[in-house]
């Protein structure tokens, strides 16, 4: 299905400007695999082609008017990978900025302000900026690096890509500038092949069931397979199943056998130790027994599960407001024996569910940060605390946004999301963005365009002061001379017009 | 022998070599390949407290590094420092500087790593990756569920298991032979029964017994440790639950004021009978959950007698209730 023809490899070694090269060559034995197998190329990536077909398109149209993209998605996805193989497929040069880094305003704008705004004017040599981890930003030691993300990408005049596992967790206004790449996680089916290559490049022998067990236990993550098969084959000449029992990604599935444990007819003994085994907080397991609670069949069982459920829950708010671990115990306990008690050992006969408010979570998480940052930019403009905002304004400001949506969307400078929040109705909430959109369009254009005419006003000053020794002293340098023929002209232009 | 009977047990008995690690033969077996080949892939050791998390990491850094092991090891307790100015300054200086005395790379042990604040697990994500040429790393945690996915998607997991009656059993042993102490089958039982599969709470009770004298019985340790005997838990528990009001107050008082038993550590020991002892579904609920609010209550710093006492009484009615 997948396939590795050797010149792959072989146009690896060959490209001489790549560490990775150096790396293979210098210290093969200690470099770890998904280091190794990196896909150096897009064609070398496995999966998500849309997302990659959607980079290529916007990498060979890229001019200085488009947008930045958002690569995001789950770990091990391939985004990161993808951002250096697009740079090095188009030849152009990375700077990259992560979390690890300090990433205060001034570093930020130090590193890619000026990578981003100098360039050659011929445009020879382009800079891609790779912000990774964008998505962590929060907290006081990053503080200013949201806004400095947001003015490198406003001055930028090179390609610009963020990375972030949470889309959501950027803030909204560096979302609404940006194009929008999705990354999926991986199908075992095309993890297993990958893991077969490498299997063979490393001289290995291995099972394909042992294989399709880890691209299965991977959950998608390609990072994580890798990993998984590189801490199994270290030492190893051959892999079979026996050798996977532990080097693998946390497996969840465990939480299955808990549940229909807890329904069924299983000892308390071996109950609580099974919620051991899967390694879960007990949040997480009160969740999982919530969304199975449905399935009895009887209401006063329902009504006797949700009693247990609830006095777990209080032991779980004790827990932390205490910050006594040990109360944790009961919190747990009370879930699981008390549901299982209230089911009566009668087994579980529909498919256990997985937590409801998982699927939701998504969205939750989406509206809470819309409410956080229009709140945020509201709070700063009136210069008042977000909960007087809250409190004492949002309704009235409610009926203001309603009566004039453009005024005040461009006043609290509110991205689609905020003004949705006041307006319930997205066909109204585009057309305003549409027609703010529109006006920014306008006022860069025409920003772009005196920036342009001083420039030339100022070259043509210049050249007006000394004339003679320009053309004289500095004969060798094609590049710079190269515009001149048009010079005149255009100043004379642009004289013109100012009179 | 006398000149170190200063010395913790737990830190003279650890294990130095991988080999010497008891309870955790798939695990070791592992990472004694790992030090074959010379290859080491990032690490992610969870499981509860003594277990062998840290003598399994410091063993296999002594074994990659030999002599010079010190030098290209550094462990770090991530509850101690759990901000992400750590990842950023400590971590990545010590992950950045070329490995000494011709080691291939280096060891950064991070202990208990689900301590740290997700803003720094997310900086810490990218140094592993970053400095992968210089510097592995071993996370520990007890749970690997605090630990954020881009993380676990880099390690290998290793998950060490609650140590079983023979490993306890064996280490106890060995200790008690090279202390050249007498140590009875129910001492053993005993100690086996405190630790609940922690081995430095096993060595600890040991040690402690060894005080009192070189012959050691099951009522040393069970003193030394300040437990009551599972005996006398379902004594208290037997009585509560036939009606006896008296007779386990008077049991209760024994335990409390005579063998000097703190109250949480009577709850934790009642707490590990309910669980295992036959009963009503409901009554064990019941039962349990008195126990959570008289042990929440004592957090809150209520007088523990009267808790306790209330918490008996409490027993006693639950018990009542669900005969009738």
């Amino acid at each position: 299905m997948y396939h590795y023809n050797t010149n792959i490899m072989i146009l690896v070694m060959n490209s001489a400007s790549s560490d990775i090269i150096y790396l293979i060559y210098g210290q093969s034995v200690d470099m770890d695999w998904v280091e190794k197998y990196r896909p150096l190329h897009l064609e070398d990536v496995v999966g998500n082609g849309p997302a990659i077909r959607q980079m290529l398109d916007w990498a060979s149209a890229w001019n200085k008017e488009s947008r930045p993209l958002i690569l995001y998605g789950k770990p091990g996805t391939g985004k990161t990978s993808s951002a250096y193989a697009l740079a090095r497929d188009m030849a152009w040069e990375v700077v990259e900025l992560n979390a690890s880094d300090q990433r205060t305003k001034a570093v930020i704008e130090r590193v890619a302000g000026t990578s981003s705004t100098t360039g050659s004017l011929t445009g020879a040599k382009r800079k891609l900026i790779i912000l990774d981890e964008a998505d962590n930003l929060q907290g006081n030691a990053d503080r200013g690096g949201a806004r400095a993300i947001l003015d490198v990408i406003k001055k930028s005049r090179q390609p610009i890509i963020l990375i972030a596992n949470e889309l959501y967790d950027l803030p909204a206004e560096i979302r609404s500038r940006c194009d929008l790449v999705q990354f999926r996680a991986l199908q075992a089916r095309s993890v297993a092949p990958r893991l077969k290559y490498i299997c063979s490049a490393e001289k290995r022998s291995c099972s394909d069931i042992a294989l399709r067990d880890i691209a299965e236990e991977a959950h998608g993550d390609m990072r994580a397979a890798v990993n998984m098969l590189y801490a199994t084959a270290i030492g190893r000449d051959q892999i079979v199943e026996d050798s996977l029992s532990t080097s693998r990604k946390d497996s969840r599935s465990s939480i299955f056998d808990l549940i229909s444990g807890i329904f069924g007819r299983t000892d308390s003994e071996k109950l609580l130790r099974m919620s051991y085994e899967v390694d879960e907080t007990p949040e997480t397991l009160a969740q999982w027994i919530e969304a199975n609670v449905t399935h009895l069949k009887d209401i006063s069982q329902v009504t006797r599960a949700y009693d247990s459920l609830s006095r777990a829950d209080e032991y779980l708010g004790y827990t932390y407001r205490q910050q006594y671990h040990t109360l944790w115990r009961y919190a747990t306990a009370l879930m699981i024996l008390g549901v299982s008690d209230a089911a009566g050992s009668e087994g579980i006969h529909a498919r256990i569910s997985s937590p409801e408010r998982w699927k939701r979570m998504g969205t939750y998480r989406k509206q809470k940060n819309v409410r956080i940052n229009t709140l945020h930019s509201i709070a700063e403009r009136l210069h008042m605390s977000q909960g007087t905002v809250k409190e004492g304004y949002l309704s009235q400001l409610g009926i203001l946004i309603e009566k004039d949506p453009l005024g005040y969307a461009k006043e609290f400078s509110l991205d689609a999301d905020g003004l949705n929040m006041f307006l319930h109705d997205k066909a109204k909430t585009q057309g305003v963005m549409k027609t703010i959109a529109a006006e920014e369009k306008a006022r860069e254009k025409e920003r772009d365009l005196l920036d342009k005419e001083a420039e030339k006003k100022r070259k043509s000053a210049e050249r007006k002061k000394e004339p003679a020794p320009v053309q004289s002293t500095l004969p060798p340098e094609p590049a710079e001379q190269e515009p001149a023929p048009d010079e005149p002209k255009k100043t004379q232009k642009t004289l013109f017009d100012g009179f | 022998m006398m000149d170190d009977s200063h010395t913790i047990w737990i830190e003279k008995y650890r294990p130095q070599k991988l080999a010497d690690i008891v309870g955790q033969n798939e695990i070791i077996e592992r990472l004694e390949s790992y030090v074959k080949s010379g290859n080491l892939p990032h690490l992610l050791f969870t499981g509860s407290a003594g277990v062998g998390k840290t003598t399994a990491a410091v063993a296999l850094a002594r074994e990659f590094f030999g002599e010079s092991w010190h030098m290209n090891f550094r462990e770090l307790n991530a509850s101690d420092e759990r901000g992400i100015d750590v990842v950023r300054n400590q971590i990545k200086q010590f992950a950045r500087t070329s490995p000494l005395e011709g080691a291939t790379f280096k060891i950064l042990f991070l202990d208990e790593a689900d301590a740290l604040t997700p803003d720094a697990q997310a900086a810490l994500r990218r140094t592993m990756e970053s400095y992968a040429q210089t510097c592995r790393f071993i996370l520990s945690c007890n749970y690997s569920s605090k630990i954020i996915d881009p993380i676990q998607s880099r390690c290998a997991i290793y998950r060490f298991r609650a140590l079983g009656r023979d490993a306890v059993k064996e280490e106890i042993h060995r200790i008690a032979t090279q202390e050249s102490l007498t140590i009875q089958e129910d001492a053993i039982d005993a100690i086996i029964y405190i630790a609940q599969g922690d081995m430095r709470k096993a060595i600890n009770a040991l040690q402690g017994a060894a005080i009192i004298s070189r012959e050691i019985d099951e009522k040393m340790v069970y003193a030394i440790t300040a437990t009551a005997r599972p005996d006398e838990i379902d004594e208290l528990l037997d009585l509560s639950l036939k009606g006896d009001f008296e007779g386990a107050e008077a049991v209760l008082q024994k335990l409390l004021q005579e063998r000097g038993i703190a109250p949480n550590e009577l709850i934790t020991q009642c707490y590990r009978v309910l669980v295992r002892r036959p009963l009503d579904q409901g009554l064990r609920v019941a039962l349990i959950d008195q126990l959570g609010v008289t042990d929440f209550r004592l957090s809150e710093g209520a007088n523990s007698e009267i808790q306790m006492e209330a918490l008996i009484a409490g027993f006693v009615m639950l018990s009542r209730k669900y005969s009738s």
